[in-house]
């Protein structure tokens, strides 16, 4: 906690002036899209979200496949900590594609596969924190929060490839590993700009959201009271 | 072409947004702006509280 601490506030400086410069860059010097005009310009604020809602769900995952393993006690307070952060980028994610919608297709919201598999991801996020509060035994809570997590992880792949299996209004990823970007360079650079600060930010709340965890549960303990 | 044309002249024409299709959307990208730094804001803001809140009960 203590190293976190002292670099905290580098994480937090650079990444809010990476994401504000990228989102300065896609907001007014990329040029407007030829289909979609201006409204296109949510993309520097709708996919970073909308990444990270995703990639915070697998880091989960992974902590709780930690925990339920090895007992790593840290690992189900990271499991608890990120949860709150996914429910609110997941939140921004689906609340930015609604508005995105409007002018793009004509309607705030579709039963399309992967906004409705987002919206399932939202639900999740908000079940696991709830069910996890409903315990008055942190152990049982533990464990069954870490189970839940690992079940619900078949639902990210879901997300990612319902554009591919499903017919949807959705547009299929514009960035893949395996192919070219379909979205000319000029935009693609403040795009990855917006993620990387954006993921900078959400590492900085992680950070605060564990230490809040882990205050909570470690209240009686002597060096939490040494450390405040 | 240059990375770094400004698209807009004005403040109001970078409010507005306006597309070649004559439609303004920027409503739609200024809503979508706002909402993510409200979010990211009072979240940060929830948990410094908090963890001000929990650090003095501790004390």
């Amino acid at each position: 906690m203590f190293q976190v601490n002292r670099i905290y506030p580098y994480i937090f400086y650079l990444s809010l002036v990476i994401y504000l410069l990228s989102i300065f860059y896609g907001l007014f010097l990329t040029p407007e899209d030829f289909v979609q005009g201006n409204s296109y310009r949510i993309i520097y604020l709708h996919v970073p979200a909308s990444f990270i809602s995703q990639s915070l769900y697998l880091a989960m995952a992974v902590a709780s496949g930690v925990y339920l393993i090895w007992k790593v006690k840290l690992s189900v307070y990271l499991v608890r900590s990120i949860a709150p952060i996914g429910a609110i980028t997941t939140f921004i994610a689906l609340v930015s594609g609604s508005i995105w919608g409007i002018p793009t297709w004509g309607t705030w919201w579709v039963w399309d596969a992967r906004i409705v598999s987002t919206l399932i991801l939202f639900i999740m996020y908000l079940g696991l924190i709830s069910l996890h509060d409903s315990f008055n035994n942190y152990e049982k809570a533990d464990k069954f929060l870490s189970i839940l997590v690992l079940v619900g992880s078949v639902n990210i792949p879901i997300i990612k490839m319902s554009v591919e299996w499903w017919s949807t209004l959705h547009q299929p990823a514009s960035i893949t590993l395996s192919e070219k970007p379909a979205i000319d360079l000029v935009m693609l650079y403040p795009l990855f700009g917006s993620i990387i600060g954006f993921a900078g930010l959400v590492v900085c709340l992680v950070i605060l959201s564990s230490k809040l965890q882990i205050l909570k549960r470690e209240k009686n303990k002597s060096w939490v009271h040494d450390y405040v | 072409m240059t990375m770094y044309k400004a698209q807009f002249n004005t403040i109001a024409e970078a409010f507005l947004m306006q597309s070649q299709n004559g439609q303004n959307h920027g409503i739609y990208v200024w809503s979508v702006f706002l909402i993510v730094a409200l979010c990211i804001s009072i979240a940060f803001i929830f948990y410094k509280q908090k963890i001000k809140s929990i650090a003095k009960k501790i004390k």
